[in-house]
């Protein structure tokens, strides 16, 4: 079929198209305009501006972890209205099934699930395939189990770690490598309570640098297309910002990810000894070219907080709202599950601040990645009102009137004149999530690209345009018009399948068998264990 | 051989999917209850939404101490990988379900290989008598036991005992417990909901998070039931909320108490019972003015059932996807011995086409 969307203002940075113009798809592609062809369907997008369908590298929407934090909390997500007959399920509150309606609703058709066990690799996979109409994908966590620390401590070949690294992201099907508070989870089993870059996991002997070194290299030299993925030690302390300074200038040249940094924007300094430290990390990421970020940016009411860094939530069960946590140690990481309410109070104003400060302070969009750490800074609904802060100096003047003047004067937000452009927002939520995802087939609007497109109808708020999509296509397929699903479908799990080692297959049936009493079967799964048509779409390694 | 009939006589499968679609679309007040694999489970829930049903695990009380302690407290737990790997105390609380037994064998006959203590020490926590799982090489847990007293009082004097406060009633053998705890590195307390009551885990909980303001410790989640806690995980994804849901007013809304598909039935609000699981149901008394339908392993129809529907058994006749309390996850299996039965995914999935213009999203 051929469809036409005609007459809306084209914003594909990646093909320097910007204007007003025609879009053409042939079926599940993006095509160029036919000469003389006539349109099966035409889409009128005047008044529209028309980008690729956003791409989420950094939401926490499946999986274990997930999953026990609806366990924890009925009552923070009941279902309120009657079900629409188009979608199942997709009125059930923070359900796979609501999941996927809410992001194609505001025009995003990829998003990444960040912090997969790979234990749990069936379970989190079998819970994307329940997400509908968009395309999914995992990074796998690495770096507190007792197989790649005992690498290290013994000096393993950088060979033998990229196999091992290898076989993770293959048997699992994950897109790429995340390293989560490197070697922490691994010490607080060995009941120590904090940990830093230099500090050392005991029984093991290794540093939480030489960790997070060793994985960088093993990624960059499997050519996994997407960087190491590091969530930071000492999130959410009041000096993590020398955490993070220290592991930025550790980049050392090689590409590196750090995830939500707003976690780690805090300073010293005040009274209360919290502050925002956005200028000087803007400053040090602008500075280091291999580095990208992403903010997990603070917006205020209840939420929870889901994370793989068990002896950081461990610590946190104090400020848990309501009163009720639950602390997993897991086989690598486990994880905990804490709720927590940001209120315009000191605190939660200057995490809000600072994470709007790197947001605004961060020159280069393609280096910087919109996320809430969904459900962690805020879910992933207060989308809108986060880009409407970012494109209008008016809505956050407006914004911060209510909110704790103490904080905001430690911060330099008020200072900050930036407005993004449209322009910016599709490099920061298309084109730059593709690239650093090595996603090539989408992010942008060229002949040949997949179909992923968001129309939305331009509006004074921005909040409004951008929360409900006019039109939106998956694959070709027009699956929102209007705000709201008018045709469900089922997207796929964007994998890498980088070859694996017969070698370190052999050692890892050992080890298991050795260690856990279990054949590896027992963590294995054929693709058919997923009960989708297709399951798996697979992206190619770098050659 | 026949795989489906309507009352007792034989039918066409899709005869008798056909019949429980129309049981289903005139029902008033459905109910199902099951005990199967994840296909299984996802198959029966989108069923349910679009029947308005209730659902909850075919046999449910256990699970819902279990879900209960999750929805209203939290926890704190260890994954059974690591449990081996590092507990170097073991206590058992309370009587385990008998397919955890194996794995308490297991962990008799090895030692923590992740911890500088080789070896692990064995206590259990319950009234004298009480069935414990056999260790290997003849070796005996400590008991920790206040006479006849509950589990819930025993657990509630040991976590005052170890804060140091007087007991009424102390525990047996508790300074070993004391000890062995002081030595400890990573003791991990198995629980289950299975004999133990709320407050029993809840109380064991607050245990472990004593343990821990100085040291480490956690508990091992052994589900009554495997199927059960796996549905529970699928539930809670599909729906957002755990078993014990239902459908009545079109959206999920989840209520232990209101949900209860057994006591529904038994206070007759439910007029169809949609019963799925491979085992062979207990037969019961006959509920007048409520409708079975029974897809169960069988070559006869069930007695009372307005229609029944053989099914094969996940793991066994068809492959599946199976809670594993082994690896703490769902794991896949491959079938056994593969056989001709349709899985109860495939015949939910058939009564919903019969019942239903769209197809179920899963
Ligand atoms: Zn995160």
């Amino acid at each position: 079929m051929l469809t036409k969307i005609a007459g809306g203002d084209i914003i594909d940075p990646v093909n320097g198209r910007l204007g007003k113009g025609d879009l053409w798809i042939k079926d599940d592609k993006i095509v160029p305009a036919p000469a003389g062809g006539a349109a099966d369907r035409t889409i009128e997008a005047s008044g529209c501006i028309v980008m690729a369908g956003a791409i989420d590298i950094h939401s926490h929407i499946g999986g274990g972890n997930v999953n026990t934090a609806r366990l924890l909390l009925p009552e923070q997500h009941a279902a309120h209205q009657l079900r629409p007959a188009m979608t199942p399920l997709s009125n059930a509150g923070w359900s796979t099934f609501q999941t996927g309606c809410l992001y194609a609703k505001m025009g995003f058709t990829t998003v990444v699930e960040p912090a997969m066990s790979p234990g749990a690799a069936l379970h989190t996979h079998l819970e994307l395939a329940d997400i509908p109409i968009i395309d999914k994908a995992t990074l796998a966590i690495l770096g507190n189990d007792d197989f790649l620390l005992s690498m290290i401590r013994d000096d393993a070949p950088s060979t033998m770690i990229e196999d091992y690294v290898a076989w993770t992201v293959a048997s699992t099907r994950a897109l790429g490598v995340k390293v989560i508070n490197a070697g922490a989870a691994a010490a607080f089993k060995e009941n120590v309570r904090t940990f830093s870059l230099d500090d050392v996991v005991p029984s093991y002997g290794v540093s939480s640098r030489k960790i997070v070194k060793t994985l960088q290299a093993a990624v960059d030299s499997l050519g996994l297309p997407h960087p190491l993925h590091v969530h930071c030690n000492n999130l959410g302390s009041p000096g993590s910002a020398d955490t993070a300074a220290a592991t930025i200038a550790a980049a050392d040249g090689l590409p590196l990810h750090l995830a939500h940094l707003q976690f780690y924007g805090y300073g010293t300094e005040g009274k209360r000894g919290f502050s925002s430290a956005a200028a000087r990390l803007a400053e040090l990421v602008n500075a280091t070219p291999e580095v990208t970020i992403d903010i997990g940016q603070v917006m205020f009411g209840q939420t929870v907080t889901v994370s793989s860094d068990v002896m950081r939530q461990f610590s946190a069960r104090g400020s848990a709202h309501p009163k009720k946590t639950v602390i997993h140690d897991g086989d690598g990481n486990g994880g905990g599950i804490v709720p927590y309410s940001y209120g315009k109070d000191f605190y939660g104003t200057m995490q809000w601040a600072i994470g709007l400060e790197l947001f605004l302070l961060i020159d280069d969009p393609w280096r910087v990645f919109f996320t809430t750490d969904h459900p962690n800074g805020a879910p992933f609904t207060a989308y809108p009102a986060l880009f409407e802060l970012l494109m209008s100096r008016e809505a956050r003047a407006e914004m911060t009137a209510g909110l704790s003047r103490s904080a905001l004067a430690l911060s330099t937000l008020a200072a900050i004149d930036r407005e993004y452009t449209f322009e910016e927002i599709a490099i920061m939520t298309r084109a730059a999530p593709a690239k650093l995802l090595g996603l090539t087939d989408r992010g942008h609007l060229g002949a040949g690209a997949t179909a992923d497109i968001a129309v939305y109808r331009r509006d004074r708020s921005i909040a409004k345009m951008l929360g409900r999509a006019a039109y939106v296509f998956k694959d070709g397929d027009l699956v929102v018009q209007d705000g709201e699903i008018i045709h469900y479908r089922w997207g796929k799990a964007l994998r890498l399948k980088p070859p694996v080692d017969k070698a370190m297959v052999r050692r890892l049936e050992d080890y298991h068998q050795q260690r856990y009493g279990l054949s590896l079967d027992w963590f294995n799964f054929p693709d058919s264990a997923i009960a989708r048509e297709q399951p798996f779409g697979e992206v190619p390694c770098r050659t | 051989m026949a795989v489906a009939w309507i009352g007792n006589r034989e039918a066409l499968i899709e005869r008798a999917a056909a019949h429980a679609a129309s049981l289903l679309s005139s029902s008033r007040c459905p109910v199902f209850s099951f005990d199967t694999d994840i296909d299984g489970t996802r198959a029966a829930i989108a069923l349910a939404e679009r029947a308005g049903a209730a659902y909850d695990h075919a046999d449910g009380a256990a699970l819902a101490r279990e879900t209960a302690l999750f929805t209203d407290k939290g926890a704190m737990t260890v994954a059974p990988g690591e449990t081996r790997r590092r507990a170097d105390v073991v206590v058992i609380v309370g009587e385990l379900p008998r397919i955890h037994h194996g794995l308490v064998g297991e962990l008799a006959g090895t030692v923590p290989d992740l911890s500088t203590v080789n070896q692990r020490a064995f206590f259990v926590v319950g009234p004298n008598g009480m069935s414990v799982p056999p260790l290997n090489g003849g070796r005996e847990a400590t008991r920790l036991s206040c006479g006849q007293a509950s589990l819930a009082a025993t657990l509630a004097a040991l976590r005052a005992q170890y804060k140091g406060r007087r007991t009424s009633q102390p525990v047996s053998n508790f300074n070993d417990f004391a000890k062995a705890l002081a030595a400890a590195r990573f003791p991990v307390f198995l629980f289950s909901g299975h004999a133990a009551e709320g407050l029993a885990l809840e109380m064991l909980q607050g245990l472990i998070a004593d343990l821990n303001r100085n040291s480490r410790a956690s508990g091992l989640h052994l589900p009554a039931n495997e199927n059960g806690w796996g549905s529970t995980l699928a539930s809670a994804w599909m729906t957002g909320f755990p078993l014990r849901t239902g459908f009545a007013r079109g959206f999920p809304e989840f209520d232990p108490w209101r949900c209860d598909v057994a006591r529904m039935i038994a206070a007759g609000e439910a007029d169809l019972h949609l019963r799925i699981s491979a085992a062979t149901a207990q037969p019961k008394e006959k509920k007048r003015r409520m409708a079975l339908i029974a897809l169960t392993k069988t070559q006869e129809p069930v007695a009372g059932a307005a229609v029944t529907i053989a099914i094969g058994e996940a793991g066994l006749d068809h492959d599946a996807v199976v809670y594993s309390s082994r690896t703490g996850s769902l794991r896949s299996t491959e079938a056994q011995a593969a056989s001709q039965l349709p899985s109860a995914a495939t015949i939910i999935r058939l009564i919903a086409t019969h019942a239903f213009a769209e197809p179920l999203p899963c």
